[in-house]
């Protein structure tokens, strides 16, 4: 594959659990901050508590009130948005005039599993309605543009982990095709008793705060928020210059084609994914400043990742940030996203919040503490349910 | 835009499975709706629906090996094994073909069967393998897996703009030479529960959709797969598409046609087909012949390739007159190109054109 054009990112906006946007968020993790917690949005039946990382609702915008027609993936998705937009200084009024594009990654956002409704369908009863209307109306790329009256092309990607990253790279492929002049991209989750209940039943969920990387870690933690970037088409960057604050310059994808719920041993669609995204940035392994890996804290993943980030980019430094945030499942690579491209631009990464002890089964380990970084580059990787595998890579942009 | 080639098409749905099956139902006529099983509190109603039966997946695919694949998966591994069988790639190596699956609404069935687990049995017994396979994208690894088709993946969920949105993508990756192939399927379902839903939102229930009756509500849900081997050729088996746009309805400026719409018998849709073609236009509809799902555009596709290579084009169905100025396409098809046009039942339009060749 050929080196492709750079495309810039000139907004970033996220809520999580870690904080309220992205620059809470930042705050955070170089305080080495998290709070995971027993679930308070719903309650179980499970002999043991497994902790969770929930989005309080102090950390949605007054702009971005709850609403009873809308399912919270949607909410999360318009309120990092929100602050995408405003922090590429765009007036939305200016937007509507331009052709944009939504994508967004999601899991729970697209499924139609309210417990509520199907109980009651299940008792013979007539259940009220709304629910199915809710879901209906919360398809979470429509429901952020029709939240900022956008009329372009729409896509709500659900390749489960790796959905964000997967939307993000596509913006890109999509501004190169000249769909659009903007497309604002990311993903979105919320937590809900099915997920909880489903990574339960894998056996893939921790009851400790989630260790991601460490010799004891037995599982990942769920968490729910959303993170999205705003992307631009080269036109209107030469409009407006100098707002960029990364480029999206590599992204690659490749399935292991191995089994639904595990990564390939070998970690071979990692590695494609890995080695296609450098292909398309045009860079060699070294140029790359550091890693957002996946580091879901469960066994299998996290072998694989370190052992693949040992073969290809051998002594780069890498992190994981689901200590802060939790697995937030399809909003985990647009969050991610935003993180990486702030670290970039501060030229530091936080440590890996949860990695004490390495293990001596992975030849390499994340970063314990705030480290200083070198480079214009910077590379987040996600893994999927599916064989799925998606990376980005970034570059600084001009105001960094 | 480059153009995407139609190598190959695997269709199964009301009609029956293969192409075969969808030219005998196009020539012949939609057969008779099947029935669906819907509790309407404590009763049982039997509600018309258009059925898909993926049982001859036996014949690309061990039973053993599918014995734990839902209805849904089964349905995209039969239509990917299908297209597959048309464009005589079978054997061929999948290293460099991605995988693109479209869905309104995914494994709806799988989904409350993981919801019956948890209700019968508890938080803590939930069922890990309903749980896995009720995830979108379920289907589009289940046929990476079968196919070792290790280029990218994506599934996309837009509802009824699945279909154009998750196209976008697909020429992308070609265009970008990410890819020498893209398998790209649309799968939807129906279950118990849509069809109660269905039954609550459309109490009257409709035998035969009579698309152009647009004040009427005639929609019958369907399920079924569409898949198209796609490659970035100048020439393709089944012709080409040369456009896809995806948008508001305000955006559409009108193309000259002829169109194949998507019109399946929802009246809140039927609006947005009048603003989007407000001129002459030669229009028709094939939903009759697999029913009302979010990714019906798919069909559509595969009968405008069918039409264009000779096959002629369905007349709009019998009786029904044309809202003024349309007239009726439909016979062998004269244009060198054909249009495909959805819109939703909330100003979203998608826009597929086919070009022989």
């Amino acid at each position: 594959m050929s080196p492709q054009r750079p495309v810039a990112v000139t907004g970033a906006g996220c809520l999580c659990a870690a904080g309220a946007n992205l620059a809470a968020c930042l705050e955070a993790l170089f305080a080495g901050r998290r709070a995971p917690a027993p679930p308070s949005l719903f309650s179980t039946g499970h002999p043991a508590s497994y902790p969770v990382f929930e989005v309080p609702e102090a950390f949605f915008p007054a702009a971005v009130p709850a609403d009873p027609e809308l399912l919270r993936t949607a909410r999360l998705a318009v309120a990092a948005s929100a602050e995408a937009l405003a922090d590429a200084g765009w007036e939305i009024g200016e937007l509507r005039k331009l052709r944009v594009g939504v994508i967004v990654g999601t899991t729970v956002g697209s499924a139609m599993n309210n417990e509520e409704f199907y109980r009651d369908y299940r008792g013979g009863g007539r259940p009220d309605l709304a629910a199915i209307r809710r879901f209906l109306r919360s398809n979470p790329a429509a429901a952020v543009a029709r939240h900022f009256g956008f009329d372009g092309p729409l896509q709500t990607v659900v390749n489960a982990c790796s959905s964000a990253t997967d939307a993000l790279g596509i913006a890109a492929q999509w501004l190169r095709d000249d769909l659009c002049d903007l497309v604002l991209a990311g993903g979105a989750d919320e937590l809900c008793r099915t997920t909880y209940n489903g990574f339960i039943s894998l056996m893939i969920t921790d009851t400790e705060a989630v260790r991601p990387f460490d010799r004891t870690r037995r599982g990942l933690n769920l968490g729910e928020g959303a993170g999205m970037l705003v992307l631009e088409s080269d036109a209107l960057v030469q409009r407006r210059p100098g707002r960029a604050r990364a480029r999206l310059v590599g992204y690659g994808g490749a399935c292991d084609a191995h089994h639904l719920t595990a990564p390939h041993p070998e970690g071979a669609g990692l590695r494609r994914a890995l080695e296609e995204a450098l292909a398309g940035a045009g860079c060699a392994p070294g140029e790359i400043a550091f890693v957002n890996a996946h580091g879901t804290g469960t066994p299998d993943n996290d072998r694989v990742e370190s052992r693949t980030l040992a073969e290809v980019l051998p002594g780069v430094p890498f992190l994981s940030t689901k200590g802060f945030t939790g697995h937030t499942l399809g909003a985990a690579g647009g969050i991610e996203a935003a993180f990486t491209l702030a670290c970039l631009e501060q030229g530091r990464i936080p440590g890996s919040v949860g990695f004490a002890e390495a293990d001596p089964e992975l030849p390499v380990a994340p970063v314990r503490q705030i480290t200083a970084t070198q480079g214009r580059l910077a590379l987040s990787q996600s893994l999927a349910f599916g064989g799925n595998n998606a990376v980005i890579i970034f570059a600084k942009g001009e105001r960094a | 835009m480059s153009p995407l080639a139609i190598q190959g098409i695997g269709v199964l749905g009301g009609f029956g499975c293969g192409l075969d099956a969808l030219r005998r139902s196009l020539a012949e006529g939609p057969a008779a709706p099947g029935q669906l099983a819907v509790a309407a509190g404590a009763q049982e109603l039997q509600l018309p629906a258009y059925l898909a039966d993926p049982a001859p997946l036996e014949r690309f695919v061990n039973k053993r090996a599918t014995r734990r694949i839902d209805h849904f998966s089964k349905m995209a591994l039969l239509g990917a094994h299908l297209a597959l069988e048309d464009a005589g790639a079978l054997e061929a190596s999948r290293e460099r073909m991605g995988v693109v699956i479209a869905s309104g609404y995914g494994a709806t069935r799988t989904t409350f069967s993981f919801l019956d687990s948890v209700l019968e049995d508890g938080d803590a017994f939930a069922s890990p393998t309903h749980f896995s396979n009720s995830v979108h994208n379920a289907a589009a690894a289940h046929v990476a897996i079968q196919l070792k088709a290790t280029g990218p993946s994506l599934t996309v969920s837009q509802f009824e703009m699945s279909v154009a949105s998750a196209l976008l993508t697909a020429r992308r990756w070609l265009a970008e030479e990410r890819v020498d192939s893209v398998l790209f399927g649309a799968v939807d379902e129906v279950c118990a529960v849509l069809g109660h839903c269905w039954e609550r939102f459309f109490p009257e229930p409709s035998r035969r959709i009579e698309p152009f009756a647009f004040a009427r509500q005639s929609a019958v849900p369907g399920e079924g797969a569409a898949f198209f081997l796609l490659t970035g050729d100048e020439q393709g088996r089944h012709g080409r598409i040369t456009s896809v746009r995806q948008g508001r309805v305000a955006a559409l400026s009108q193309a000259a046609g002829p169109w194949l719409l998507n019109a399946d018998g929802h009246s809140s849709c039927s609006g947005y087909y009048r603003q989007l073609l407000p001129g002459p236009a030669a229009v028709t509809a094939a939903t009759p012949h697999y029913g009302s799902l979010p990714v019906g555009q798919a069909f559509d596709l595969a009968v405008a390739a069918l039409a264009l290579g000779g096959a002629g084009l369905p007349a709009p169905a019998g009786g029904e007159t044309l809202p003024e100025p349309w007239q009726p396409a439909g016979g062998v098809l004269e244009a060198d190109a054909l249009g495909c046009l959805k819109c939703d039942g909330r100003g979203n339009f998608g826009a597929v054109t086919l070009a022989r060749g």
